[in-house]
């Protein structure tokens, strides 16, 4: 009886609590219903606080060749195998995901950082300096993806994980920079940019201080969809031997030495195949899961 | 009485469209005093939110103010450098916009807002700024103010949004508070309170209000003096009760009997003004009001009426009122030496102005 009257408390209660709820406490709570955005969430949350483990612990030494015989399968030992040189795969894995998570958030910071600014900027003077970022973004996008990063990488000349994360960013500002310019374009339009000019508010401010925090829900999304895809660029760069220079693994790099014996042993190409896939699930539900919840117009 | 605070003089401003050059304010002049209330009238298009947005600076492109003068206490606002003229926005004048809602920033609270209006002209600790903000809501009687100081904009009803951006327009008392159509997004009770707050708030702070609106009865309730605005001119000017009780333009008497009166005997028809306002790219020959007008003369066809002194404190653009006002001045009739301009005087004996 006393549960029963604290549910019709909860329930008469419940409108009048949503109603006095911020934006981004809406968003969170809209999020929170989508099981699989909370579950790849966790999923994230773990990958990650395995790789932080991984920095000062591993199973065994991920360098190490002869840890175990070459091409073993899954084992109590090594519980996901051993590779063509008797390296360690679980360890490799752990390494891998650290580069992997690495590459793909400060890939997105690099993007934010120089996009949205730069999106802000040429949307809200409009004028040549927007004709000159649109004909930049142009060019970028005419230009293959890989031959950027290939050439970016050929030019820094210094293989590395910094270099990989320029190259890797260097294609994909454009996205961020287009999404920001077009939100900022229809955003100053809107009256509440007017009034705050009205009130004598500076440029600076009104950029970052009222349009950017409009337009945070769809970078935020971009952002987190924008990771997995940096990540995957990697991979394929290591894969084809442009990545991490070895013997720090990737999980580009791990599917590459194991290709040549797929028939054999394929958990070696399985284990970094998988763990990508998840990984990317993973993030692209999360970054799904964010955009229905930022989206007002989706309100449920 | 001190001298006028804001003068405008000759002020023209245009937009270059593909279409053509839109003459959306040409040559409006008038003074504003400390502490009084101004209504600008007219309908939709006819340049009342063009002449404020000139006056803030903030003409959208592709307009431009291509000339006159808008002297603030005699600091002409058109020769200032940008720089210069974001201090005098929110500061010297501050303008209001017609949809609170539109008009405050969405994922920015309220109190923020009040601040950051404060925070773009002094500096000022944040404490100082949130606390000042609260002084300012509770000024415009929003109950608990510290609370909606919290609260986000859309959690705010109508009324109390246009109090949060009366409130924003007075963070720095500003001489000058420009209202665009302030209550017309409003419920009409809603409408009275923010009229009687405007009317109080320029009594006791003595901040003196530009309302503009197409509502006469918003200026009947709030303004002293009242200049009716046509195709981007002014037509006429004087106090509020005497252009109600004799407008002097055929304009005003039109805009006058188009609005409903509930005092109106039922089968009254409610009269609209007949065609449509004029096309501000090349607009009519003569009084640009003259294919709408139903005292027409032949003067009205070819010449511009200049807005005259027609009686103490009235100011009229029309030929048809003019010829009347020196015949009634005494001062004789109105001149034209040009060929077959005479018969003008049979259209003023036909119909009567008012």
């Amino acid at each position: 009886m006393a549960t029963q009257q604290a549910t019709v408390d909860q329930l008469i209660a419940a409108p009048v609590a949503r109603a006095q709820v911020g934006l981004w406490t809406d968003a969170w709570r809209r999020l929170r219903r989508n099981r699989l955005a909370l579950v790849s969430a966790a999923y994230l949350i773990a990958l990650a606080a395995t790789a932080l483990v991984g920095i000062v612990y591993t199973p065994y030494p991920y360098a190490h060749q002869g840890v175990g015989l070459p091409y073993q399968g899954p084992s109590a030992a090594h519980l996901l195998g051993t590779d063509q040189a008797g390296r360690d795969i679980l360890s490799r894995m752990i390494i891998g995901a650290q580069i992997s998570l690495i590459v793909g958030l400060a890939t997105q910071t690099v993007v934010v950082v120089v996009g949205v600014p730069l999106g802000l900027v040429a949307g809200y003077f409009k004028g040549w300096i927007d004709t000159a970022l649109s004909f930049v973004i142009s060019v970028f996008y005419g230009i293959p993806d890989i031959l950027v990063a290939m050439i970016l990488i050929v030019i820094i000349g210094k293989p590395g994980l910094g270099t990989i994360i320029v190259a890797i960013a260097a294609t994909r500002w454009m996205d961020m920079a287009r999404l920001t310019r077009g939100q900022t374009l229809s955003l100053r339009e809107r009256e509440f940019i007017e009034a705050s000019r009205a009130t004598g508010g500076r440029s600076t401010k009104i950029l970052f201080g009222h349009l950017l925090p409009n337009a945070l829900g769809p970078i935020i999304v971009q952002a987190t969809l924008g990771i997995p895809a940096a990540i995957l660029f990697e991979a394929f760069l290591s894969f084809l031997g442009l990545g991490v220079p070895p013997p720090t693994p990737s999980w580009g790099s791990m599917a590459a030495d194991g290709i040549h014996a797929m028939r054999i042993s394929p958990h070696i190409v399985l284990a970094p195949a998988i763990g990508l896939s998840i990984t990317l699930m993973a993030f692209n539900f999360l970054g799904d899961g964010l955009r229905d919840a930022l989206d007002p117009r989706q309100k449920r | 009485m001190s001298g006028p605070i804001l003068e405008v003089r000759d002020l023209h401003t245009q937009f270059y469209t593909d279409d053509g050059v839109v003459q959306a304010v040409n040559g409006v002049s008038f003074d504003l005093h400390e502490g009084e209330s101004l209504g600008i009238v007219g309908e939709s298009g006819c340049g009342k939110s063009m002449t404020a947005l000139s006056i803030m600076g903030l003409v959208p492109e592709p307009g431009r103010v291509t000339g006159g003068q808008i002297r603030l206490r005699g600091q002409d606002l058109l020769r200032l450098r940008p720089e210069d003229m974001r201090e005098v926005r929110g500061r010297d004048v501050a303008m209001i916009f017609q949809d609170p809602l539109s008009s405050l920033n969405p994922v920015l609270r309220n109190g923020f807002q009040i601040e950051e209006a404060m925070l773009a002209h002094k500096e000022l600790p944040r404490r100082q700024a949130l606390e000042r903000a609260v002084g300012l809501l509770r000024k415009v009687r929003v109950p608990a103010p510290e609370a909606r100081a919290r609260d986000y904009p859309f959690q705010l009803s109508g009324g109390m949004r246009q109090r949060t951006m009366i409130a924003m327009g007075l963070a720095n008392d500003p001489s000058v508070l420009i209202a665009d159509e302030p209550t017309t997004a409003l419920d009409v009770t809603v409408q009275a309170q923010i009229l009687e707050l405007l009317r109080d708030l320029n009594r006791e702070l003595n901040t003196a209000i530009i309302m503009i609106t197409h509502n006469l009865g918003v200026v009947a309730g709030l303004c002293s003096r009242v200049l009716v605005m046509y195709a981007g001119q002014i037509v006429e000017e004087g106090p509020v009760d005497e252009i109600f009780e004799h407008p002097q333009h055929p304009y005003t008497w039109a805009l006058l009997r188009s609005v409903p009166r509930i005092d109106a005997l039922r089968h009254d028809r409610l009269r609209s003004i007949e065609g449509l306002p004029p096309d501000l790219i090349s607009p009519p020959s003569g009084c640009r009001f003259h294919p709408r007008c139903p005292f027409r003369i032949d003067r009205c066809f070819r010449e511009e009426p200049p807005l005259e002194r027609i009686a103490e404190g009235r100011l009229a653009a029309c030929w048809v009122t003019m010829e009347r006002a020196y015949a009634e001045m005494g001062a004789g009739q109105l001149v034209d030496v040009r060929p077959g301009a005479g018969s003008g005087v049979h259209g003023l004996q036909e119909e009567r102005v008012g």
